[in-house]
């Protein structure tokens, strides 16, 4: 037995996880070969118009991408976990309503009315995910109804009427600038690291991969199903009253029509960022590469002077490419181990060896008399 | 030969008159089971007799409408999947319950990830992901399973080695009592060889094991007693260590062609 271990520690003939595992890193890298399609993109359009890579350039491009950004990284968590936000949109326009409401009719001090939008949009992801955490309704249905429903509540309560005039210091909400930065990138680069810590470092990330891949092992060993993904939900109506505040301050206009399209730009980063749809695999990264491919896509294309539907053209086979990669990646993962001699002792291998079971644990919490003590 | 950890003969777990509908489908009416300190006991039956409920409900994943377990001897009220692995309870569900998306480690600690390195890290809930990674490497060598990378995700696993994760994970964390739900389904005879192995181990170590098998040579190997679980009523409760048992007792009580009679407890 030691011998086995051994020879494995020292290596001998190459594993044949090996080969296999760095085929499917080439697969699994979707996000790794956007980030690359990405460099080409940039490459070319610096090459084509000269002026892409100016700081001016990519400040615009990373204050054009920050409100889908913004709503794109519980998105992205919300997508891996098996479930949607197709409210995002509406949420952002009733949200952005409701502060021209709160401010110019209700009279509330402009920073009030800022907090009570930004509730409105807690309020609505709160009910997204109770009735699909909690009620198991589907996220498709459940957030299309809300797609309608809060762009329809809205149309009601401000008469479909546009407020403006909120002022200078809401104003730098939208278009001013921190440490040369503008403010929605300094908001969207503070939230997405934060996203990267909960998905990388802590045990969300895994967590709602688990939920999204294996919903019964991941409910069986004790993760929480439910209450995960309604937080996420609340989190995502709250990024998306934030994004439509945004736009709101940028426009110094409160309107219902602000979050229109915004599900689909947010859905379709992600997506391209490699995340898949059905849940359970994709990354954070990976998502970042898709927001920023299509900043970069439709900042470039207004550059060299071709119209705004070429860009969208463009998105769209954007993401049918990085759709048949995605097929090409479950392909590979479905290659089977290879039937070798190395392949066969690795699986035969695992008789119990001469310690006692008990000396053998995983180290850490938790210590079961403990927590009996403290469940008694 | 290791001495057992909790005196032999200790109630370790004990599941009263356990009822369980669904809808109007009576899975269980009634099952009464108790399992002592470094004993096997098997759980037979065909299919739709009422096996998985029954562990479902002991492992927490599903509830009961009436009844009552104990763990310990005292009375198991939180039940829910985390509070049950917390008494260490561990479960090997028929489905393995693994994540393919997820490497071998994150599988191992999933639902208990490991906070640190050092009180910053713990009061943030940082994970450590190397120090799981390195414990799960030294846990599988000094269980002497020769397994890929703990990197590999579980999803490029054969079958063998997914069922070797899954068991480990169970044999490693579970404390009190250990569940294996068909735990050698997949495996070829050399693997099946080593589950049962041990399970013979986890008793000497005074840890209690529930076996549920259809293969009636598996159970009969390591079990020191059989229940019979039949329609939702438990036929019989066998003490192989009094009385010899055969294959075709078991097949007997299980197709009701011999009728049962709740044994003890």
């Amino acid at each position: 037995m030691l011998q086995v271990i051994r020879s494995r520690r020292s290596g001998g003939a190459p594993r044949p996880q090996r080969t296999h595992s760095s085929l499917r890193r080439l697969g699994a890298a979707q996000g790794g070969g956007l980030w690359v399609a990405l460099i080409l993109l940039s490459l070319y359009f610096s090459w084509s118009t000269g002026s892409f890579f100016t700081q001016s350039n990519l400040l615009v491009v990373l204050e054009q991408v920050s409100v889908v950004g913004i709503v794109a990284v519980p998105g992205a968590m919300l997508l891996v976990s098996g479930n949607l936000d197709l409210s995002v949109g509406s949420v952002a326009g009733l949200s952005a309503a409701m502060f021209g409401e709160f401010d110019k009719i209700f009279g509330w001090p402009m920073l009030l009315s800022f907090i009570g939008a930004l509730a409105v949009g807690a309020a609505w992801g709160t009910m997204n995910g109770y009735l699909v955490s909690y009620l198991g309704f589907s996220p498709v249905i459940v957030t299309l109804g809300g797609y309608a429903g809060a762009a329809g509540l809205a149309q009601t309560i401000t008469s479909d009427s546009t407020r403006s005039g909120f002022g200078s210091l809401f104003g730098q909400l939208g278009n001013g600038t921190l440490a040369g930065i503008p403010v929605p990138g300094v908001i969207f680069i503070v939230i997405f690291l934060a996203g990267t810590f909960f998905w990388y470092e802590a045990r969300t990330g895994r967590h709602l991969i688990a939920i999204g891949a294996n919903k019964e092992a991941a409910r069986a060993l004790g993760v929480a199903t439910r209450r995960l993904p309604f937080v996420i939900y609340i989190l995502s109506g709250t990024a998306a009253a934030l994004g439509g505040l945004i736009v709101t301050s940028q426009l110094d206009g409160a309107s219902v029509q602000i979050g229109v399209g915004l599900e689909l730009q947010v859905l379709t980063a992600i997506l391209l960022g490699g995340v898949a749809f059905t849940g359970g695999r994709g990354s954070l990264w990976g998502t970042l590469a898709g927001i920023l491919f299509i900043g970069v896509l439709n900042d470039g294309l207004i550059l060299i002077n071709v119209g705004p539907y070429v860009a969208d053209l463009a998105v769209g086979a954007a993401l049918v490419v990085a759709a048949a990669l995605d097929v090409l990646y479950q392909r590979l993962e479905r290659v089977p181990v290879p039937e070798t001699a190395e392949a066969t002792a690795l699986e035969t291998d695992w008789t119990a060896g001469g310690e006692p079971v008990a000396a053998q644990r995983l180290a850490g919490p938790p210590d079961p008399e403990a927590s009996r003590e403290a469940g008694a | 030969m290791t001495e057992p950890r909790r005196g032999a003969g200790r109630r370790a777990l004990e599941v009263t008159d356990i009822t369980k509908r669904y809808g109007p489908v009576v899975a269980l009416r009634g099952v009464s089971l108790a399992l002592d300190y470094g004993e096997v006991l098997g759980l037979v039956g065909d299919n739709g007799a009422g096996k998985s409920t029954l562990i479902s409900i002991i492992s927490g994943v599903a509830r009961a409408d009436t009844g009552e377990i104990r763990v310990d001897g005292r009375l198991w009220a939180e039940a829910g999947a985390r509070t049950t692995r917390q008494a260490g309870i561990e479960t090997v569900f028929q489905n393995l319950a693994l994540v393919p998306t997820l490497s071998i480690a994150e599988n191992m600690y999933l639902g208990r990830e490991l906070y640190g390195p050092g009180r910053m890290a713990t009061a943030v809930r940082r994970i450590d992901k190397r120090r799981m990674r390195r414990e799960v490497e030294e846990a599988f060598d000094r269980l002497g399973l020769n397994m890929p990378a703990v990197t590999s995700k579980a999803g490029s696993l054969s079958g063998g080695q997914r069922q070797a994760v899954a068991v480990a994970r169970a044999v490693l964390w579970g404390s009190r009592v250990v569940i294996m739900d068909e735990p050698a389904a997949a495996l070829g005879v050399q693997q099946t060889e080593a589950v049962l192995g041990l399970i013979t181990k986890l008793r000497l170590e005074g840890i209690a094991t529930l076996l549920v098998s259809h293969n009636m040579d598996h159970v009969l190997k390591v079990a020191d007693r059989v229940a019979v679980l039949r329609l939702g009523r438990k036929v019989a409760d066998l003490d192989t260590r009094e009385r010899p048992v055969t294959g075709l007792d078991l097949v007997g009580l299980i197709t009701g062609a011999v009728p049962g009679t709740p044994g003890p407890s």
